[in-house]
């Protein structure tokens, strides 16, 4: 490779997906930023497929992402949700998710109680947007473009990152494939789940491939009819095998995400168009025992090289929902004639597919892990993990991407405070904040998803059971629900507390500062700063009371 | 408020000065002797000189000092934008609030704040009187581009081996905008002396920044009983309770000192011409337009110092109990 004098910069940002392009574009939306640093954004592929994206309305890319209330919030306070085409995105009024073996159902809105736990129950029209990822990241694009401030280097790949030999401590040299050399006061790692930022500051991933893969598709289906609600409610069946989610994004074309095992998926994917329609049909109505065996007459019908017919499948299907009872009045029912009065039961369930948008269905292998730190240090140093490249998460929930753009205001934040205050921005104390706000709350979101997922795959008696009495259910999904309902809530879970709240806010945070010490600091320490915390707890709650009064 | 607090102001006392020692240093000499006597301590200077390496470590011994110093830097902000406005200048750049000035660290150590007042815009020196501090401090910000060019509108940071008085000395009174001396003078043996020197390298209407600590029990338990010598934070023989130096005892001496602090013991003006730099006290506090005290704590459940807000209740106390930062502006002539 040619040696090049490094270009001096101060943020190069690897990777030009969601979590990069919105980091620069926040760090483009701040005067103090613009003015003051050098940022550079590295993406290996061609943006201009994305700038120039145009699909006509209606069709649509089938990566699409729930975007929480706090994640648009936080797009149009940068200026980039004004470059969204919101025609093209569809609002979530209402979740449905019910448990594929025992029909145990939980269904929340914005409307309905649990929503009153958010900080400022005030009622809202949305809990989410459905948003094709491209509409977002061509949005972000726009909004550089017409900035200007960060410099873009597309097609070009990072090929090496090495630590530049000074005596003191040196700075990342990120080595470009067209030659270039940037040197890095700080590097951001947005490169996604085989992060070669992550590698080089030696951060450790922790995690695992769950032997599961998701399917995507763009379905197309009736709209529903004026005695019904619009297409704004997301369904979502938890089967053993994974959970099938049904995300709308018009009155007529929905999104799919369906984890599945790897080779049933595969199988799925080899076969007719229509034969994948019926099946994620019937995923949504057939009882359980009846999806197991259709799924054995799909894998059968590949290996043995005799596909079956989508003719066939329709017949075994209806022969099932036959046998299984289900009325043909009911929304359960495949055999239904959908025109006329809808059943009564028609909003428990999602709109009949009648076909898939043509090369829009794909599988995805889906993995659990997550970095061990979000800020690199000693070799490491002046690094720092966003997105995929810290976390990545089972779909269920639909937070990947919103944890990525969480962490993206985190470090935007982080970064303009040190600005403010004449810091290193890639100083381990201005980074500092940003992993102990992330770090958590990401936690916590990921392991309550793992949990949902583990849960929901076990066909063991005592397990289903539990479900079907809605103990696990309940405690599990609220979980869940907890980490949707805030992001879809208010923003003032983000809002710096007062001095009033310092007391109140103080249990709380002492727990997790326990457990945040505990890593990092000794035990003698830590026994100290306890110590010396119960003294602050009550000069603060002297210094609260008197605010009260 | 921890114990680990010690360690900060370990960091921070690389500057030391020396009178005739006396061991049980009253508060009142803070008002006496003349200005050219303080002089840097040896033995001092050697001890810190160890412990230079580990300045730029951030989760070493000096951890809790990186992390206190965006809250100085804070103070510095708040209060110049704050007096810029005062003075009724509405064009001030808020990135970079002390853009055109001649900025000066007494005692800058490894650089820390120095850095950082470079990075809002000021025209920065750092001096120290340990040449193995200087050398660290050089060494990190030779690292940093932004720091080191001296092209036009970029920031400029130069460091110089020498002491107050020497310093003084070379450039003559009212040469900076802004003096900054952190967690120095509770290690300097003539307080009196050394508030004078850097009082005097002020110019008329600039501004003096320093930090400290309290001499209070609480600050004598955390600092050294526990730092130094339960906990080892901090290398024991780093603090002399004795020194540490009450918020009023420094209202005190801006109370007293003249606005042109080199004059004063000379020649007596007459009394309707003597302008201290703290003109009076409304109830035990200046006027905020002529000097503040802020206390700052840790919050050891965020891992963060907090600037006491103002006008919380117990503010003051909390200055008195431990470390507190304090501004002060010399008269305009
Ligand atoms: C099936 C499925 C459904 C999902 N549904 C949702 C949902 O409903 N809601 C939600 O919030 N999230 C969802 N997610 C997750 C979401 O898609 C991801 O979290 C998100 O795309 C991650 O964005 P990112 O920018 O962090 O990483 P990526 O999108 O992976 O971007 C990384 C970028 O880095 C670039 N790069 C990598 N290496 C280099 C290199 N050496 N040089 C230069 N460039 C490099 C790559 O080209 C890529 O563009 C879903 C994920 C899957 C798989």
């Amino acid at each position: 490779m040619a040696t090049s004098v490094p270009q001096q910069s101060d943020i190069v940002i690897v990777g030009g997906g969601p979590a990069g392009l919105a980091l620069a574009s926040a760090l483009s939306s701040q005067p103090a930023i613009r003015d003051t640093l050098r940022v550079v954004l590295v993406e290996a592929s061609d943006l201009s497929k994305v700038r120039n994206w145009n699909d006509g309305p209606s069709t649509f890319s089938n990566r699409v992402s729930s975007i929480t209330n706090a994640s648009q919030a936080f797009l149009q306070e940068i200026g980039v949700w004004a470059h969204v085409d919101e025609g093209r995105t569809c609002p979530i009024e209402e979740m449905q998710v019910w448990d594929g073996v025992s029909d145990a159902r939980i269904t929340f809105s914005t409307q309905d109680d649990h929503a009153s736990f958010l900080p400022d129950a005030s009622p809202q029209s949305q809990m989410a947007r459905l948003t094709e990822n491209l509409n977002l990241q061509r949005a972000l694009l726009r909004h550089l473009d017409s900035n200007r401030t960060v410099e873009l280097v597309d097609n070009v790949k990072v090929q090496s990152i090495v630590r530049e030999e000074r005596e003191g401590g040196g700075w990342p040299l990120v080595h470009l494939s067209d030659g270039r050399v940037l040197r890095a006061r700080l590097l951001v790692g947005a490169d996604g789940f085989n992060s070669p930022v992550r590698a080089y500051a030696g951060i450790e991933s922790y995690g695992w491939a769950y032997n599961t893969t998701a399917i995507v598709a763009t379905l197309f289906h009736k709209p529903r009819t004026s005695f019904q609600a619009q297409n704004t409610i997301a369904y979502q069946r938890f089967l053993p095998t994974g959970p099938i989610a049904f995300l709308p994004l018009s009155p007529t074309a929905s999104s799919l995400v369906w984890s599945t095992k790897p080779h049933l998926a595969k199988a799925l994917l080899s076969s007719d168009p229509a034969v994948l329609t019926s099946m994620i049909n019937a995923a949504f109505r057939l009882p359980e025992v009846s999806l197991r065996y259709l799924h054995q007459q799909i894998l059968d019908s590949v290996s043995n090289g005799a596909l079956i017919s989508s003719q066939q499948l329709r017949e075994e299907i209806s022969w099932r929902g036959r046998s299984h009872h289900i009325d043909p009045r009911s929304a359960y029912s495949l055999t239904a004639d959908t025109e006329g009065v809808p059943p009564e039961d028609a909003d428990a369930l999602p709109p009949v597919v009648t076909s898939i948008q043509p090369g829009s269905a794909a599988f995805f292998p889906l993995r659990f892990s997550h970095a061990d730190d979000y800020i690199g240090d000693g070799a490491g140093a002046r690094t720092v993990l966003v997105g995929d490249a810290a976390h990545t998460i089972h779909p269920l929930a639909g937070q990947g991407l919103n944890m990525g753009l969480g962490d993206v205001e985190s470090l935007f934040n982080c970064i303009h405070k040190a600005v403010t205050n004449g810091g290193d921005i890639g100083s381990r104390t201005a980074l500092l904040p940003y992993a102990r706000e992330r770090y958590f709350e990401n936690h916590k979101i990921m392991s309550a998803c793992d949990k949902l997922h583990k849960l929901y795959s076990s066909t063991s008696e005592p397990v289903v059971w539990a479900r079907s009495v809605g103990v696990e259910v309940l405690n599990e999904l609220d979980s869940v629900k907890a980490a949707i309902m805030l992001n879809a809530g208010s923003r003032s879970s983000r809002t710096p507390p007062s001095g009033r709240q310092i007391g109140a806010n103080f249990a709380a945070d002492a727990v997790e500062s326990i457990a945040r010490s505990v890593a990092g600091v000794s035990t003698l320490t830590t026994g100290v700063a306890g110590l010396v915390g119960e003294g602050l707890q009550r000069v603060l709650q002297t210094v609260a009371n008197s605010q009260r009064r | 408020m921890t114990p680990l607090r010690g360690a900060c102001n370990a960091a921070r006392r690389s500057l030391v000065y020396r009178r005739a020692t006396s061991a049980s240093r009253h508060f009142a000499s803070l008002h006496a002797g003349p200005a050219n006597q303080s002089s840097v301590n040896p033995d001092e200077i050697a001890h810190f000189s160890k412990l230079s390496q580990a300045w730029w470590d951030e989760r070493g011994e000096f951890g809790l000092l990186h992390k206190m110093n965006p809250v100085r830097i804070q103070f510095i902000r708040q209060k110049m934008l704050e007096m810029r406005r005062e003075d009724g200048l509405d064009d001030v750049n808020m990135a970079r609030p002390l853009d055109d000035m001649d900025v000066l660290d007494v005692g800058c150590g490894g650089g820390l704040l120095c850095e950082s007042l470079a990075r809002l815009g000021g025209r920065t020196l750092g001096i120290d009187a340990s040449a193995s501090n200087i050398a660290i401090a050089s060494l990190h910000a030779s690292a940093d581009p932004g720091l080191t060019s001296t092209r036009k509108g970029n920031h400029t940071l130069t460091y110089e081996h020498t002491s107050v008085e020497d310093l003084l000395a070379q450039r003559g009174p009212k040469s900076f905008d802004v003096v900054c001396s952190m967690e120095v003078i509770e290690h300097v043996d003539n307080p009196a002396a050394f508030l004078t020197n850097c009082a005097t390298l002020v110019k008329p209407g600039g501004h003096l920044f320093l930090s400290t600590i309290a001499r209070t029990p609480l600050s004598y338990a955390l600092t050294i009983l526990a730092a130094e010598h339960i906990l080892r934070l901090v290398t024991p023989g780093t603090h002399t309770h004795s020194k540490y130096i009450n918020p009023d005892e420094l209202t005190d001496f801006f109370l007293r000192l003249d606005s042109d602090p080199a004059s004063q013991s000379a020649v007596a003006d007459p009394p309707e011409v003597r302008r201290p730099w703290i003109s009076r006290l409304y109830g035990s506090v200046p006027a905020r337009t002529e000097a503040e005290m802020r206390g700052i704590i840790y919050l050891p459940w965020k891992g963060e110092w907090m600037l006491v807000p103002r006008g919380a209740a117990g503010a003051s106390a909390w200055a008195e109990a431990c470390n507190y930062l304090f501004w002060v502006r010399r008269p305009f002539e």
